[in-house]
């Protein structure tokens, strides 16, 4: 329940892997199929022919080399800085505002309420709890809009309909806390603590 | 909880939070592909560089490397290019499945008219055997239970000696799948081994 642009991810993973793919496969096809050899020699040619005249038009008088050389290190550059921003939306999303009448002009102050109060409230009601061994509250942004995302992980073999329904009661509570009600996601994995802990000490 | 707050439609909100809760993100394939470019990037940005300054090349200067690409095969041996080839095809083939799939996560939704809940299949068939188990009246080790998105796997493998009904885990482990009301709901097969286990 992150920022993470999912979109974004399949369009440009596409895009990448069908540049890939064509490259493999004409690599592919110049090492197997003998005939792809001269093939790929005409078409190298073109395309050679074609650069040709384009880097001497665009070579300014005086000069050694065409200017497409800087317009194409302008253009690495924006790709590096796209990359790196690509990179660094996954994941993306924790805020620390859980409530409040945010950007709104109120007289006598504003009211905020920090993602951590949700939090320690949660995590303090599931730490009683004996058929959960590990449980981590944190409050995330979903479309500018602050919810809760709350992962537990049972002991093997305890039922998840009823830890559902009993941590849903305490989301209920702290709505009544709060006073309002945000999305919540309740997240039930195993973990590796519950994955490799002996079976018959906890059936 | 009464049926009809249960069965009615999760609001925007969460029924966003569960369709993204249970398609996989593809950070990995994405962070991963964001470093290859940024790497190939920063070196066509040196030579790119250097040549549009007038230097001497860093490690190739791109007339060469073209001169290179364009006279393969000859020039290195096919047996390295196949493979760099093959290389090259496959994590291409590894992005674009990654995009291209629908991405499922092992995991089921239960309906709560609270809160987006979502299980992973592991927790699920932890639950069921338990349930499989108590109803076979054997140990935890004789029980495995596998759970995909349409269909739960229940083996048994009895105590020698002590028949096991089939039936009776059969329905005990559906009326706790209906307890646990995931959807969607899976149809479960009981597989009881027909050697039995000595030493329990």
């Amino acid at each position: 329940m992150n920022g993470t642009p999912r979109a974004l991810n399949r369009i440009l993973l596409v895009t990448i892997g069908a540049i890939l793919l064509a490259i493999g496969a004409l690599a592919l096809a110049l090492a197997v199929v003998p005939a792809a050899g001269p093939w790929w020699h005409n078409v190298a040619e073109a395309i050679q022919a074609r650069m040709h005249a384009l880097f001497e038009q665009t070579t300014l008088e005086g000069q050694r080399d065409s200017w497409l050389w800087i317009v194409l290190a302008v253009l690495t550059v924006l790709l590096i800085v796209g990359m790196v921003a690509w990179a660094a939306n996954q994941g993306k999303g924790r805020t620390s505002d859980f409530a409040g009448d945010f950007g709104q002009e109120r007289d006598g102050g504003r009211v905020l309420i920090s993602g951590s109060v949700a939090e320690q409230a949660l995590k303090g009601a599931l730490a009683e709890r004996t058929d959960l061994v590990n449980a981590t509250v944190a409050a995330y942004k979903i479309k500018g809009e602050p919810g809760l995302r709350v992962r537990l992980h049972p002991r093997p073999g305890v039922a998840p309909y009823i830890i559902a329904e009993e941590v849903s009661e305490l989301v209920r509570a702290l709505d009544a806390v709060v006073g309002v009600s945000r999305p919540v996601l309740i997240s039930m994995g195993a973990g590796a603590r519950t994955k490799f802990v002996r079976a018959e000490r906890v059936r | 909880m009464s049926a009809e707050e249960t069965e009615r439609a999760p609001d925007p909100a969460t029924a966003g939070i569960l369709r993204r809760e249970t398609h996989a993100s593809r950070a990995a394939a994405s962070v991963l592909a964001a470093g290859l470019v940024t790497v190939f990037a920063v070196y066509c940005l040196f030579e790119a560089a250097l040549k549009a300054f007038g230097q001497e090349p860093w490690l190739l200067a791109p007339e060469q490397a073209w001169e290179w690409i364009s006279n393969l095969p000859s020039g290195i041996d096919p047996l390295a290019l196949g493979a760099v080839g093959a290389l090259i095809f496959l994590l291409g083939l590894y992005f674009f499945l990654n995009a291209v799939l629908p991405g499922r996560r092992s995991r089921h939704i239960i309906p709560n008219p609270r809160a987006a809940v979502v299980v992973d299949n592991e927790v699920i068939a932890s639950s069921l055997a338990r349930r499989a188990r108590a109803e076979a009246g054997v140990t935890p080790e004789q029980v495995l239970v596998t759970v995909s998105r349409r269909l739960v796997e229940v083996n048994v493998r009895p105590t020698s000696g002590i028949p096991v009904d089939e039936a009776a885990i059969a329905e005990a482990v559906e009326d706790e799948l209906i307890r646990t009301p995931v959807k969607p709901l899976p149809d479960v097969r009981v597989k009881v081994s027909a050697e039995g286990v000595i030493g329990v």
